[in-house]
């Protein structure tokens, strides 16, 4: 009897032991994993937030030796870096309005209307999404040439909108579909009409969905390389997506200012973007996946 | 696609019923609504592309302002007949594969890894998502710096290999290039597909796992019985989103090679443009951009005939 008990707290301390074992390992992988995802952004900080002296080194010391801050003044002095943010913001807050407000329309449209052509509205969006931007880039070139539209904050503003619009109505429809019919059905019988109860019963319901098409306009738009480096030539209007890639590390530009220019640049979409990554997942996939 | 909506009070007049103006008005409603998109995206997206097709059989001299000459097929006989051009294709199938697998496979390990329950996991998560949520150009920024080949980090790792005594130029190597160029991408791209396989092994019902654990499964046969299959449908799809974002990479390759060492990471968006506003020959890129439409259609197409089995099978 007594042996039989002693057995039993072996195997349950082998069990434990395993266990034990199981999770650490557990842990350790984690932490080897997340350590080699996240290096080169652990390494964009160390680099911004140290003197170069300690960085400008063969092999470079992994672990900051002094902090540093005076990098940002001297960004800010030696470049127009202000007048870039202010270009990229002028042209995301265009995009992010266009497309709240075209969105809106098609995302009713497409999940709380029926109508012949619906599906084929969906399809027509989805292609539009797919479609590799420099494919029409060309032909839009000539396009803007032709009318004078090159070198306008407001004219790159009207281009992005139509590349990001897709995504918004999708991440949109996604929203308004988990607004319950009868809600609908009850305000139209009390005498609202659709675009009533859109206005007084969707949206209130869906201001997630509304913040996270924002989100995605405005940092599609602030973030975009290609279309603003053709059509924005003129340095009175480059956004900082073209500024900072002129910017020469070791060469023109000290690494600490050189990383803080990336720095600067990309907290307020890392931030949007971590908080909204559910909605905006769901856009990407065309509803496919719920995230 | 989801097929609830069809069966909302919204919807058009009822079969049979004769229509009142309200309803007829009500009918209308949605043409209205999509009118403007219809129009906006037509306008800057369709007619560019309807342009560019006819652009193609054209001779464009932008910067003399001579007239736009019909040239038949000339741009595309051309183009079939350049040898870059089926470099350019090769490269661009190598780049797109590779991103393919490298991605996906590291987004589904890192799914499998971070659906472990474990401490500190909301924030382990915020971290994996990390590369994702930064814009390309900083991407680009930060690589440059680490790939250094005076003071980049990442040499001294390389010098840990034997036989490594300096420090390799990382972007005048044509295979590491190449690599370089597949790595920075997937790294930038893997935490999307690992999010949506998260979301994907979280909607695998849990007795599922119970009751195999209960007849005796070990956790290989766990993973092949119920979480392949419980993904299956959504790692396909992911295949195919895959294609159409790499095939669509464009700033991280351009800023960083530019399409070098001597076109080696040249994928066919680069050539396109560098064709076009590096070299000026506005015609022959738009032939290549007629070339790149197709196949992007083709790959679009593709996933929409999924999208559309998939809403069958869900209804």
């Amino acid at each position: 009897m007594v042996a039989k008990r002693e057995d039993a707290r072996v195997a349950a301390a082998k069990i434990d032991a395993r266990r034990l074992f199981n999770t650490a390992l557990l842990y350790l992988t984690v932490a080897v994993v997340s350590l080699i995802i996240v290096f080169p952004v652990y390494w964009m900080m160390i680099s911004t937030f140290q003197p170069s002296k300690y960085i400008l080194r063969f092999p470079p010391p992994l672990l900051p030796q002094e902090l540093y801050f005076a990098q940002f003044a001297e960004l800010f002095s030696e470049h127009p870096i202000a007048k870039w943010l202010r270009n990229s913001f002028l042209i995301a807050a265009m995009t992010m309005l266009l497309c709240m407000a075209l969105s809106v329309l098609g995302a009713f449209a497409l999940s709380n209307l029926r109508w012949p052509g619906r599906n084929l509205f969906g399809l027509f969006l989805l292609v539009t999404q797919m479609l590799p931007e420099v494919l029409i880039l060309i032909p839009l070139y000539i396009l803007y040439r032709r009318l004078n539209m090159l070198n306008s904050i407001p004219s790159l503003a009207l281009i992005d909108a139509a590349f990001i619009l897709p995504i918004c109505i999708w991440i949109l429809k996604g929203v308004f579909d988990n607004v319950p019919p009868e809600v609908l059905d009850a305000s139209v019988v009390d005498g609202c009409t659709e675009l009533g109860a859109l206005w007084r019963i969707v949206l209130p319901l869906s201001a997630p969905g509304l913040a996270a098409v924002a989100v995605v306009a405005f940092f599609f738009a602030w973030n975009e390389y290609l279309y603003a480096g053709i059509m924005l030539s003129s340095g009175e209007f480059m956004p900082a997506s073209v500024g900072l890639s002129t910017l020469k590390a070791i060469a023109q530009t000290p690494v600490e200012q050189y990383m803080a220019a990336g720095l600067v640049f990309s907290v307020l979409p890392v931030l949007f973007y971590l908080v909204m990554q559910k909605y905006i997942v769901s856009g990407l996939t065309a509803g496919a996946v719920k995230g | 696609m989801s097929e609830r909506v069809d069966a909302d009070g919204l919807a058009g007049p009822p079969r049979g019923v004769k229509a009142h103006p309200l309803l007829r008005r009500r009918y209308l409603l949605p043409f209205a609504l999509v009118l403007p998109i219809v129009l906006y995206e037509g306008l800057l997206i369709v007619y560019p592309i309807v342009q560019g097709i006819f652009g193609s059989f054209t001779r464009i001299e932008l910067a003399s302002s001579a007239a736009t000459t019909w040239v038949g097929w000339d741009n595309y006989e051309r183009m079939f007949s350049d040898p870059a051009f089926w470099k350019v294709i090769r490269v661009t199938l190598l780049f797109t594969g590779l991103v393919i697998v490298v991605a996906l496979t590291v987004g589904l390990l890192t799914a499998l890894l971070f659906n472990r329950p474990f401490r500190f996991r909301p924030f382990a998560r915020g971290m994996l998502m990390m590369p994702w949520a930064i814009p390309e150009v900083p991407v680009v920024m930060i690589f440059i710096w680490i790939l250094s080949p005076q003071f980049g980090v990442v040499n001294i790792l390389a010098r840990m290999l034997p036989g490594v005594t300096k420090n390799p130029q990382w972007l005048q190597v044509p295979e590491l290039a190449m690599g370089w160029m597949v790595l920075i991408s997937s790294w930038k791209a893997f935490p999307f597909y690992s999010l949506v396989i998260l979301a994907a092994l979280q909607a695998i019902p849990q007795e599922l796992y119970e009751s195999a654990r209960v007849d005796g499964a070990n956790r290989l046969q766990l993973f092949w019985n119920i979480t392949f299959p419980g993904i299956g449908s959504t790692l396909e799809l992911l295949v195919v989103l895959a294609a159409i974002f790499s095939f669509k990479q464009f700033t991280i390759i351009f800023l960083m090679t530019g399409g070098g060492p001597s076109g080696t990471t040249e994928t066919i968006v680069i050539r396109i443009f560098n064709t076009a506003f590096r070299f000026y020959d506005y015609s022959y890129a738009t032939a290549l951009g007629v070339a790149g439409f197709v196949v992007s259609l083709a790959v679009a197409l593709v996933f929409i005939m999924m999208q559309v089995r998939r809403a069958g099978d869900s209804a």
